[in-house]
């Protein structure tokens, strides 16, 4: 059996540093895996560098650090089934609450202000966070990855900019939030998934069909601000 | 035949599980010989896929890890927890369960084809 020496050792762990894997005892688990395998596998006349750099190789596709990517991915989604499980649940909490916020409203009892301020609180913080790390990792595609980012922001921003219109935030209050969220919405969001959807063939009719409805939907929502707190001066100097 | 890396995905966690339970402690290049061996080389465990499954398990505290230090290395022991006892019994059934159900599966297609 071979035996390696110190600096074939140290020299195999600086590689491995090299190549990407950072986390301390994967570094020791494929230091310890590799010199196993060479001592194993090497004769005492072998080219230690040129069988190293073949006995490496057999660790990945690509590159090493495919490892260390697979272990934090475990690592990370080890709770995704509950975080599976509480997407539902704050969706139907956000749902249920939106909508006795709503019969509240009609019927004038009080505390639908804390319903609705409860909804868009757990939609924006809860729901549409989750929903992003959840539908990321289902993903392959960077463009349809962008899509979905730009889609869970304009939801944060139409939450945030109601809420704060409740609430009477001070930011909120002469309508700059709804004005950011609906041109965030209009001139990114929209292009990003019009452009992503139609390139595929058997997406191009719903791709038409939904970013139509996006556009009317918007629009309704830009026609509801009122512009004269914002354009106040400039309103002033017209007249 | 070599199985496919799709297959041995989803049981290698209870792969490791049961041959830890049946050798007390292992390290990674000894489990993926054992596999080697015992299989007739018909499934080959990769380090790509056996060291991120090895850290899931111990942070999930099914197992621990004894450290042996061999000159400037150190070699991982993989032992199993109380928890990762009772959870290899459970995995092994339930891999048990799903062979049989795959059985009726099979050989109802079988039948109908």
């Amino acid at each position: 059996m071979y035996h390696l020496s110190n600096n074939q050792v140290d020299f195999i762990l600086d590689d491995i540093k090299k190549r990407g894997i950072q986390i301390e005892s994967l570094q020791q688990n494929l230091l310890d895996h590799v010199c196993c395998m060479l001592e194993n596998e090497m004769k005492p006349d072998d080219d230690f560098e040129k069988i190293y750099s073949i006995t490496i190789q057999k660790f990945y596709k690509n590159e090493l650090y495919e490892i260390e990517q697979e272990t934090n991915y475990l690592l990370t989604f080890k709770n995704f089934y509950f975080m599976k499980k509480v997407l539902i649940l704050s969706g139907i909490a956000a749902a249920t609450s939106f909508v006795l916020g709503s019969i509240f409203k009609i019927m004038h009892w009080p505390g639908s202000l804390a319903l609705y301020m409860m909804a868009m609180s757990v939609s924006s913080f809860l729901f549409l966070p989750l929903l992003f790390l959840i539908k990321n990792k289902e993903l392959k595609n960077l463009q349809e990855k962008l899509v979905l980012a730009s889609g869970i922001i304009v939801g944060m921003l139409y939450c945030t900019a109601v809420v704060g219109r409740i609430v009477q935030l001070e930011f909120a209050k002469n309508g700059i939030l709804w004005l950011i969220y609906i041109g965030f919405a209009f001139f990114v969001f929209v292009p990003l998934y019009f452009f992503t959807g139609i390139r595929k063939p058997e997406m191009k009719i719903n791709t038409i069909v939904v970013t139509l409805l996006f556009i009317i939907f918007i629009s309704s929502q830009f026609l509801m601000v009122n512009l004269q707190p914002l354009l106040g001066g400039l309103w002033h100097i017209n007249k | 035949m070599i199985f496919s890396s799709e297959l041995i995905k989803g049981t290698l966690k209870t792969i490791v599980l049961k041959l830890l339970a049946d050798n007390k402690k292992m390290y990674g290049y000894e489990i993926t010989q054992k596999v080697k061996e015992l299989t007739n080389s018909k499934i080959e465990i990769t380090e790509g896929a056996l060291y991120p499954t090895l850290h899931a398990l111990e942070a999930d505290g099914l197992v621990i890890t004894e450290l042996e230090y061999i000159g400037k290395r150190v070699r991982k022991h993989y032992k199993l927890t109380p928890t990762g006892k009772s959870k290899t019994k459970e995995k092994v059934s339930e891999l048990v369960e799903f062979m049989n159900t795959m059985k009726i599966i099979l050989d109802i297609n079988l039948q109908t084809a």
